[in-house]
């Protein structure tokens, strides 16, 4: 009992000090959010703000029209999102349980897709959506969603598969002698028994599209009236000018927001609920 | 080089785009490049620039009062925030949508105007002869009769200070005048006198504690900008007269580059770039808080500086015998691509009046023409404001003018390449640990082994 | 001992045929009917949006373009000039010490936390979201962040290790302390591995950890009997996709260090990117990108191969 009660105090000691490591960099975004550039960079460095410079937050977000940024980001979040989400778990499934001729060609070239430096497909990626006049649109940004994410989509085919390959194959073979179909297989036992990675793509797909800077500078950048969150805060930090203050309040406002999604979303992560009670 | 397997790059692109997009656009594919209209006075132009907010907005109204001023049609501000700007800008260059009129960096401005992606400014001499009256060192000039322009303002090194330190200190602030600039002792003098460690002992104390410093006396100008006009004081440039030898390991330059070095490793009156720290504050933060007394920075650092309540003051920076600075910018280029060209010239000219917009009288940019550097109702247009101290006529204004020349970047060919030999070896001296002699003789055998394709001209403009 | 026969083979050699409980005929044809068409987005998105761009490099790299300039075919000139190109050599040591280091400090410790945030400790959501947190920290302000701790002055590393008497670094701004430094600084990114570690150990069926405990093993081997092979796809996964994602690593140098001192962070995508867009040499750097990837290619085919003696799949999976 004692050594039951020592475990879990030993537990609770090393979670503490891995929070305050990993709380550090978040409690100096926010002390620097609220200070004026000389103080953030004092030497030696202050923790606390004094004065507390409120007005970093007012001012960086009315520089620019943040809630249009923000109306801009989530309208390609929802199709992004949902279109990698959905035609990713697919591949996923079509990798991981279906046999067809080609299956591991496919897959490994697939997979080729992501070892080639972006730098050098950039630009002919750009002529690309050029020639058919979808510059300052949301197509080039949103379009290779649907098809499996295009790009870095294929990390999340390949995650799906490596989840979906942890399921018990009884399973499906139990529903085809029931007469299922794969679609059925797909959407009634598989899917619902992989809700923690669902939600892993989903958080992680979300996020890529929230930081994404170069994809909008590329693609929205000629018309300020569609630019994201990632492009406005980039403002505040070019190669001429910083405004750290700014740049700092703008982060936060910038990050609050996921970090209040990731909150929600990882209580999928249940322990046991998908396959305990299956017999093996 | 071109053989008979030789493609226009278009074909090349279309290649790639044809065979992403498969037949289904290859039907449409020649709609491909321009199509922002017939090139009628009604049509949109576009305007590519970075910046800060201010900068932003500044621009903005700039154009606004251009169209204003002259009618047609809209011009469209491409503001591209971030380090990204060439990759956004080669980009469009590649599917044939470069901006009218943008901001450039110098090495891809020289390799696209000779590519003839750039209007050839000097063509344009006689239709606007004001043109020709730019400082001719301002001029981007990729061969003897051909100009892609100049930068789009003028900028120089100064040795800004904190007039409360030198009060503090009882010694006098760096001199205005170029004449009587310091000499490097008389700067080290100052700097010693002006740096205190936080039990507020100086660097000829005993007990001084070089670790824990409350006030440096200056930033050691490890930048090549700043050293630059330090080096051209000393009688040496980058490059010798035919371009293709470099001067940067002759022993004048030696001992400048081991001064500098000095003021951190021997006097301990500057900051070493580990003390300093990458990403330090600007210039105005640095001063503002006290925590450097004085430093070699651009003219630009006056729009920051001059929003602070700091009693700040401009001097000349300290020189070897003849008093000299850099000056410097980046190019503004318009695109031979463009369908409005007169228009694009005549907004070219707009954007350098320093009435056009609030960039100079801010503090922010100087002017081109020759006239706002002689004339006193010309200067007046651009100085006579609260961002402009009253030493700003000697100290920025005849200096400019009569000891400055070109930052060697802006004229030197290959620089790119030179760039990256140049920038690691300064940072191996910075550390103190290597020879300065040592690491300058390893760096001028590299640049002298072909990477030096000699300098760009800079042809008499009467 | 006994707990090793209800857990499943670590390494199973080669997989055993499915047992062909399906006609053997009617429901292949299906399958693979139903396999291309679940493909189906993804191929379509890999032909119209990959392939193009991959093969215009690919040409690219055989040419000497400069982007606005006319283009010439230079055949393999520019594989030719890497060879003494000191600074692609420079580029692929640091990118490979950095790989070698940063990937297995990510793996590990991102497995490590999440294995404690999995357990059943009060305020489990809270353990994670502050864990993920420094994941979600813009690049910008995460490397402003870091290069304040590095700071050998006033830095919050030194510091600390001078309050504990010892001896501090130069961190990022010494040749040899920079890779490292860069490394630890990504290790404190392990947040996507941890998630996607803590999606994998749902996934750990717990009525073998039952079984194990029954056979009086203890936690010792239930995570080695249990949890490790169940949890070796996830791993697989984390490998494959850290050292792809590593290898074009490109924003600490970006953003920290340009590249130095002296040319000890020069990342290999970082030298590219320079190249391309600063020097406008897309002709070289096609060639560099493809060469990187032919050893991103060879890395991940020998991962690969190597998986099939480590990583467990259900029955019937990939073969």
């Amino acid at each position: 009992m004692t050594l039951a009660i020592a475990r879990r105090i030993a537990l609770w000691i090393v979670l503490l000090a891995g929070a305050v490591i990993m709380l550090a960099p978040f409690v100096w975004l926010v002390r620097s959010a609220l200070m004026t550039d000389s103080q953030i960079f004092v030497t030696p460095p202050q923790w606390l703000p004094d004065p507390v410079a409120w007005s970093n937050f007012s001012e960086a977000l009315t520089a620019q029209p943040f809630y249009l940024y923000l109306f801009n980001t989530m309208l390609i979040e929802f199709f992004v999102v949902t279109g990698t989400t959905i035609t990713c778990a697919f591949a996923g499934f079509a990798f991981a349980r279906l046999r067809w001729r080609g299956r591991n060609l496919v897959f490994g070239l697939l997979l080729t897709g992501v070892m080639l430096p972006y730098a050098v497909t950039l630009v002919p990626t750009f002529i690309m959506w050029s020639s058919v006049d979808a510059l300052d649109t949301f197509y080039p940004l949103i379009v290779p969603a649907w098809f499996a994410g295009a790009g870095g989509g294929v990390f999340s085919i390949f995650l799906y598969r490596q989840f979906f390959l942890t399921i018990p194959f009884e399973l499906d073979e139990a529903a085809y002698i029931d007469g299922a179909n794969p679609w059925q297989v797909f959407w009634r036992i598989i899917l619902p028994l992989s809700k923690p990675v669902v939600v892993v793509v989903v958080i992680f797909t979300f996020i890529g599209v929230w930081n994404d800077f170069l994809g909008p500078l590329l693609y929205l950048g000629g018309d300020d009236s569609k630019f994201t969150l990632a492009l406005g805060l980039a403002t505040f930090q070019s190669t001429y000018t910083a405004q750290w203050g700014y740049l700092m309040a703008a982060s936060l406002a910038v990050i609050l927001p996921i970090v209040a999604l990731f909150f929600l979303l990882q209580r999928y992560f249940v322990e046991g609920v998908t396959l305990s009670g299956l017999k093996r | 080089m071109s053989g008979p397997l030789d493609l226009s790059r278009r074909d090349l692109l279309r290649l790639g785009g044809a065979t992403a997009l498969g037949g289904l656009l290859a039907a449409c594919g020649g709609s491909g490049g321009d199509d922002r209209g017939s090139g009628g006075a009604n049509a949109e132009m576009q305007y590519m620039f970075w910046g800060s907010t201010g900068e932003q907005k500044a621009i903005q109204e700039m154009l606004q009062g251009f169209q204003k001023k002259n009618g047609g049609g809209t011009i469209k501000p491409v503001f591209t925030p971030g380090d990204d700007f060439d990759t956004k800008l080669n980009a469009l260059l590649a599917s044939n949508r470069a901006p009218d009129v943008s901001y450039l960096n110098t090495p891809m401005a020289y390799r696209i105007a000779a590519e003839g992606k750039l209007v050839d400014i000097a063509q344009y001499f006689d239709k606007y002869p004001q043109l020709k009256e730019r400082l001719p060192e301002t001029f981007f000039w990729w061969d003897e009769e051909h100009t892609l322009g100049t930068q789009g303002a003028q900028e120089v090194m100064l040795l800004w200070h904190n007039k409360k330190a030198f009060k503090d200190a009882g010694i006098e602030p760096p001199p205005v005048e170029a004449a009587k600039a310091w000499n490097w002792d008389q700067f080290v003098a100052a700097a010693t006198r002006l740096t205190v460690d936080q039990s507020g002992r100086r660097p000829d104390q005993a007990g001084f504690d070089a670790k824990k410093i409350k006030r440096f006396g200056a930033l050691a100008p490890l930048w090549s900008g700043a050293w630059y006009g330090l080096l051209l004081s000393a009688g040496v440039d980058f490059l010798d007269e035919a371009g293709t030898t470099t001067m940067i390991n002759s022993g004048e330059a030696i001992k400048v580059f081991q001064n500098i070095m000095d003021l951190m490793y021997v006097h301990r009156v500057a900051p070493t770039p580990t003390q300093l720290g990458n990403n330090a504050p600007g210039l105005a933060v640095q001063l503002t808080s006290d925590r450097v007394a004085m430093s070699i920075d651009g003219q630009w650092a006056l729009l920051d500086i001059a929003q602070t309540r700091t009693d700040y003051g401009i001097g000349v920076l300290p020189s070897y015998g003849t008093p000299t600075t850099t000056s410097m910018g980046g190019p503004t280029a318009i695109f031979s691509s463009t369908k409005q060209l007169d228009r694009a010239l005549e907004l070219y000219l707009y954007e350098s009046d320093p009435t056009a917009s609030n960039l100079f009288a801010s503090g922010l940019w100087m002017p081109l023409e020759k006239k706002y550097y002689t004339d006193p109702a010309q200067i007046a247009l651009w100085t006579d404001n609260k961002a402009h101290p009253p030493e700003y006529k000697t100290a920025v204004i005849d200096y400019t003018l009569n000891h400055s020349k070109a930052y060697f970047y802006q004229k030197t060919k290959n620089i790119e390449a030179v760039d990256k030999l140049l920038v690691p070896a300064v940072e191996q001296m910075q550390t103190g640990k290597q020879p300065v002699a040592k690491v300058l003789n390893a760096l001028a055998a590299k640049l002298n082994d072909g990477v030096l394709k000699g300098r760009f001209p800079t042809p008499s403009l009467s | 001992m006994t707990a090793t026969d209800v857990a499943p083979p670590a390494a199973p050699a080669a997989p055993p045929l499915r047992p062909s409980k399906r006609g053997r005929s009617g429901l292949t044809k299906t399958e693979q009917r139903w396999g291309m068409l679940f493909a189906l987005p993804a191929v379509l998105g890999f032909l119209i949006f990959t392939v193009g761009p991959m093969i215009a490099s690919l040409i690219m790299s055989l040419t000497d373009w400069r982007i606005g300039a006319p283009i010439s075919f230079t055949g393999v000139e520019n594989y030719q000039r890497m060879a003494s190109d000191d600074l692609f050599w420079k580029s692929l040591g640091v990118t490979t010490y950095y790989t070698l280091g940063s990937v297995p400090a990510v793996l590990i410790v991102g497995f490590f936390v999440a294995m404690l945030v999995n357990t059943g400790v009060r305020g489990k959501s809270l353990w994670r979201t502050i864990y993920y947190l420094p994941t979600l920290v813009p690049a910008v302000a995460s490397a402003v962040l870091w290069i304040w701790i590095f700071n050998p002055d006033s830095g919050l590393l030194n510091s600390a290790l001078r309050s504990a008497g010892l001896p501090g670094s130069n961190w990022i701004y010494d040749e040899r302390t920079a890779i490292p430094s860069l490394i630890l600084m990504s290790t404190w990114g392990f947040g996507n591995a941890m998630v996607i570690f803590l999606a994998g150990l749902q996934g750990v069926p717990t009525d073998l950890y039952e079984a194990v405990a029954l056979d009086g093993g203890g936690a010792w081997a239930k995570f080695r009997h249990v949890t490790l092979p169940f949890m070796t796809p996830t791993i697989f996964y984390n490998l494959v996709t850290g050292v792809i994602g590593t290898f074009q690593a490109f924003n600490q140098a970006y953003i920290m260090t340009n590249g130095g001192p002296n040319n000890s962070t020069l990342f290999y995508i970082y030298y590219l990117y320079t190249k391309a867009f600063t020097d406008g040499e897309m002709g070289y750097a096609s060639a560099l990108a493809w060469v990187l990837f032919i050893i991103v290619l060879i890395v991940t085919v020998l991962m690969f191969r190597n998986a099939r003696r480590w990583v467990f799949y259900e029955m019937g999976g990939a073969r």
